[in-house]
């Protein structure tokens, strides 16, 4: 049984007013950044960078006091005024301690990993507190996204994620993203805005149906017949198209029906060069996303390969670094340099 | 698929703190509340309860709004209203109730809560005992703490979420204090609300009708408390004056009732010898206009009160809540000597035809006797020789009750005293009126106070003599002169034991009895009865001249902002980084003044090795300040190393 999709019940808010919201967002923001600058990678919160303000049950909590007040006034009822004042002088003490909660927290860039366009950037951020008392309900946000609600103990640092999507290749960046609390009532928001500018790369998308590589050529120089060696066999992967069925194993697929592609590694020292201009697609985004692929799925069989893009060159290799070199040269890339 | 009434367990961090919280506010409003209010209530709890521990579904809407509709119709049904505490406290418990099922979501609870901060404020409207205090703080312990667990990230233990809220609450005690003390307190109610109208009044009636009832109930409950600023007057001069009655219609006396009239004509009327009295009566809540003062009040300090034509004293509005005020009396005066002729019509008036013996009796007697004097003495022998009894269960008396009580059953209280006497004054035409009142107390001894209970209660006569005025007639003396003359010596029944509920007193029950009569009393007057005139005077000892409003509001704001201040300093220290170790911090003087960034990872060698090449300074120096740097904070702990740090950090320049 399948559960019925309701419409949002959520009246549309009109238009003007989230135009008018999100400028005076946007200025806000522009203000914040002015005043205080671009923060280095680690920041202390310092008090005069943490804001705070009522939040909706805050402002419950006042009118109610106030009405409580009226209330024992009327009465003259010294007990009531006892209650009244305490919840008032909880209000004073919540606003301050929801304050100071953040007030002397250090924030760190805890690094970011590259993620191919399209996939989620994790931006990770440590936050330290160095005090001996515990920092309740802290939580860092970027826009309408939130990371998850942690405690800090005495001393403590914990790393909180922030995910940011991502569309192109290239870097994706981070100026400002907040930190706040609602400890301890929730009567009050306290927050402040970091501004590190902190960057993660992008790679092109890796292609999902990408020509076969270019075949490998010999250390002898001549061409080989098919792409990978045949000497020992390595293990399998997914079968690409352009695999030659010689290699398909067939076993595997009458076992589990899925098209397996036998690997070998070996003796054989021939490497394949990935030519951006000899990539068979018009688009320089196409050719840089088959380039990505080309290189994923070599560096899977651990085969040697090499990446020659206008104006760089990366000679054969393989292995993490190199992989990561090459895919950093893909989602860098220029075509104005290109041209040049 | 995801049940939108689904429960999933989530709330069991908070929801047992919730009831609890919500239980402990409903606690003092059981007795009040009917029945089914109650049981409707702790059905709901435990039913929630159930739900969130098995993961169940909450009811339908539909039940749960069916279920509002009956529980506020019942309310209304119960109460015809639905303003006031009672109705108020009622109608709160089943919107809790009601409310408790429809709380699925975290925030729900704060409803909850809010609901439950209100039920406590009405339990404190309703009553203010000296647990009251107590009982306020808790359960604001209780609530907050649910509050903290409601909005806690992850689970906390329970001992410190009680931690964490009662950290919070002791923070905002000096607050509240400042607060309570400095906040300016006005004397008249912006609106007039019923406190409890379930509740009867528990003062003297307006009017008295002796042969009504025959049964007078002997009520311990405490009337009023009187501290004197001296000596406390002999028992036999311990008339609390309320109200006065002069309109007679043979059966039923009654009064004016409060009238307004003009201070400084009335107390005109008033001519005193002597020394006065002075003291202080904390007045118990009657809903009535009346106060009570020592015969004859001649100075009070309570706002919008006013002596009437008769000489007792009236407020403007009823006495919804124990007040406190200051008295100086006069026991020996002379009231209203001029009267008009017209009004003496009012003190003579007896209805046509009733009561024709006492009548009979009265022009005898006053014919034997000549005088007005002569006559009052003989009728109060008359009372004091022939055989009448005090007694609190007289018989019921006939059509003529004050000729069936003086010559058939000849048995009651000082009601009937009080009628029989005035009405045989009347009769032979001395005007003469009732008064109702307090007569004696209790002194307190660990407390240096009277206690006037329900049980002093007490009836006597007024006759008005040409020259001389309105003079006090007590004709119950003549009967039982021990029901004066014993008022504080403790013959009667023992008050403080019987209300312990024992019958048999005993000593030490008396003097636990005292005590806690005089803790209460301490309460009163320092705590309840905190009002404009209390708060005035306290202003003043101080040294605020002429408190008003605007003072105590800055002084009030001035403190506040102190208290605000000195919490950020507690908190700043709270949630300061620890001193950096004091090699380190020297050892960081040593890097600023060589202005080369430290750099990350690297170790004071490699740094003093860098610092020697590329800077002017000492290498020596250099070369020591990092020995001994190492030496002073990675080594055992070495105080040589510490100067030798210190000194070589000075040295550099």
């Amino acid at each position: 049984m399948s559960s019925i999709q309701w419409p949002s019940l959520r009246a549309p808010r009109l238009r003007i007013f989230s135009e008018f919201s999100a400028a005076l967002n946007q200025r806000i923001q522009r203000w914040a950044r002015n005043r205080q600058g671009a923060d280095p990678a680690t920041t202390v919160l310092t008090p005069g960078r943490v804001y705070i303000l009522p939040t909706g049950v805050g402002m419950i909590y006042g009118m109610m006091a106030f009405a409580m007040l009226l209330g024992s006034m009327n009465y003259n009822n010294n007990l009531s005024f006892v209650l009244t004042f305490l919840l008032a002088g909880l209000g004073f003490v919540a606003m301050h301690q929801c304050q100071r909660n953040l007030v002397g927290l250090e924030i760190s860039f805890a690094g970011v990993e590259s993620v191919h366009a399209g996939q989620s950037a994790k931006f990770r951020i440590a936050v330290s507190n160095h005090s001996k008392n515990t920092r309740h309900g802290i939580m860092l946000y970027l826009d309408d996204n939130d990371s998850e609600v942690q405690d800090l103990g005495a001393g403590e640092s914990k790393v909180f994620t922030l995910v940011v999507p991502t569309e192109h290749r290239g870097w994706v960046t981070l100026d400002r993203f907040g930190i706040r609390t609602l400890f301890p009532f929730e009567l009050f928001r306290s927050w402040a805005w970091l501004h590190m500018d902190l960057r993660g790369l992008v790679y092109p998308q890796a292609a999902n149906s990408a020509p076969p590589p270019p075949p490998t050529i010999s250390a002898h120089g001549h061409r080989q017949h098919d792409a990978r060696g045949e000497e020992d066999f390595a293990g399998l992967r997914r079968f690409h198209d352009g695999d030659s069925p010689r290699n398909v194993a067939w076993k595997a697929f009458a076992r589990s029906g899925q098209l397996l592609s036998k690997q070998f590694s070996g003796a054989d020292t021939s490497s394949q060069w990935f030519d951006f201009s000899a990539v068979p697609a018009q688009e320089t985004e196409l050719k840089l996303s088959i380039l990505t692929r080309w290189i994923i799925d070599t560096d899977q069989s651990r085969a040697d390969y090499g990446l020659r893009m206008p104006g760089q060159e990366f000679a054969p290799a393989h292995g993490d670094a190199h992989k990561q070199q090459c895919l950093e040269a893909l989602a860098l890339f220029a075509p104005d340099d290109a041209s040049g | 698929m995801a049940n939108p009434r689904g429960t999933d367990g989530s709330l069991l961090v908070s929801l047992p703190w919730t009831l609890a919280a919500l239980a402990l506010a409903i606690a003092p409003h059981l007795q009040f509340l009917p029945l089914w209010i109650s049981a409707a209530f702790i059905a709901c709890a435990a039913w929630r309860f159930v739900i969130e521990k098995r993961r169940g579904a909450l009811p339908p809407t539909w039940f749960r709004a069916g279920l509002a509709l009956i529980a506020f119709l019942g309310v209304l049904a119960t109460y015809s209203s639905v303003s006031g505490v009672g109705p108020g406290s009622a109608l709160l418990t089943v919107m809790a109730a009601v409310k408790l099922l429809e709380t699925r979501k975290r925030r729900d609870q704060f409803v909850l809560l809010f609901i439950s901060i209100f039920l406590v404020m009405s339990a404190l409207l309703r009553e203010q005992y000296v647990w009251s205090l107590p009982y306020l703080l808790v359960s604001l312990l209780l609530i907050m703490t649910a509050w903290l667990r409601m909005s806690a990230v992850r689970q906390e233990t329970t001992a410190q979420s009680v931690r964490t809220s009662g950290r919070l609450i002791l923070y905002s005690l000096p607050m509240a204090l400042a607060m309570w003390v400095f906040f300016p307190r006005i004397a008249t109610p912006f609106w007039q609300v019923p406190i409890d109208t379930s509740a009867g009044t528990s003062g003297l009636s307006d009017t008295m009708s002796p042969g009504d009832i025959s049964s007078l109930s002997l009520s311990n409950e405490l009337a009023f408390r009187v501290s004197f600023a001296d000596e406390v007057p002999a028992p036999q001069n311990l008339y609390w004056r309320g109200l006065v009655l002069h309109r007679f219609n043979g059966r039923t006396w009654s009064g004016n009732g409060p009238m307004p009239s003009n201070n400084i004509l009335e107390r005109s009327k008033i001519a005193v010898r002597g020394d006065p009295v002075t003291y202080t009566i904390t007045l118990e809540p009657t809903r009535q206009q009346w106060v009570f003062a020592l015969d004859i009040p001649y100075a009070w300090d309570l706002a919008r009160t006013a002596m009437g034509r008769q000489q007792q004293l009236t407020r403007e509005f009823p006495i919804d809540q124990r007040i406190s005020y200051e008295v100086t009396s006069y026991l020996d005066y002379r009231a209203d000597a001029n009267m008009a002729e017209a009004f003496r019509y009012w003190y003579l008036d007896l209805p046509d035809n009733s009561n024709p013996e006492t009548a009979e009796l009265a022009r005898e007697m006053y014919a034997e006797a000549g005088s007005p004097a002569a006559y009052i003495d003989a009728v109060l022998r008359k009372f004091h020789e022939e055989q009448y009894f005090y007694t609190l269960e007289p018989p019921p008396l006939g059509k003529d009750p004050v000729d069936s009580f003086l010559f058939e059953t000849r048995q009651g209280f000082c009601e009937h005293y009080a009628s029989a006497f005035a009405v045989m004054m009347r009769a032979a035409n001395i005007p003469a009126r009732v008064v109702l009142g307090y007569q004696g107390g209790e002194l307190n001894p660990q407390a240096e106070h009277l206690i006037v209970r329900q049980s002093d209660a007490h009836a006597w006569t007024e006759v008005w003599l040409p020259e001389s005025g309105w003079r006090r007639v007590d004709p119950t003396a003549a009967v039982a002169p021990e029901r004066i003359d014993s008022g504080m010596s403790g013959s009667r029944l023992n008050g403080a034991a019987a209300a312990w509920g024992l019958t048999t007193p005993s000593a030490f029950l008396h003097n636990l009895g005292l005590s806690w009569d005089a803790i209460n009393a301490k309460w009163n007057d320092f705590v309840l009865g905190y009002g404009p005139e209390n708060q005035n005077r306290f202003m003043q000892w101080l040294g605020m001249e002429q408190p008003d409003w605007r003072k105590m509001m800055l002084t009030l704001l001035g403190i506040v902002f102190g208290l605000i201040l000195l919490l950020s300093v507690v908190l700043t220290l709270r949630y300061r980084a620890p001193r950096p170790d004091k090699a380190l911090r020297l050892y960081q003087t040593f890097v600023n003044k060589t202005r080369l960034p430290l750099a990350i990872g690297e170790t004071p060698a490699a740094f003093a090795r860098r610092a020697r090449e590329t800077t002017g300074m000492d290498p020596a120096t250099i070369e020591d300040v990092t020995a001994a740097y190492l030496a002073a904070r990675y080594g055992v702990p070495d105080t040589a190393a510490m100067a030798r740090l210190k000194q070589g950090v000075r040295q550099l320049s």
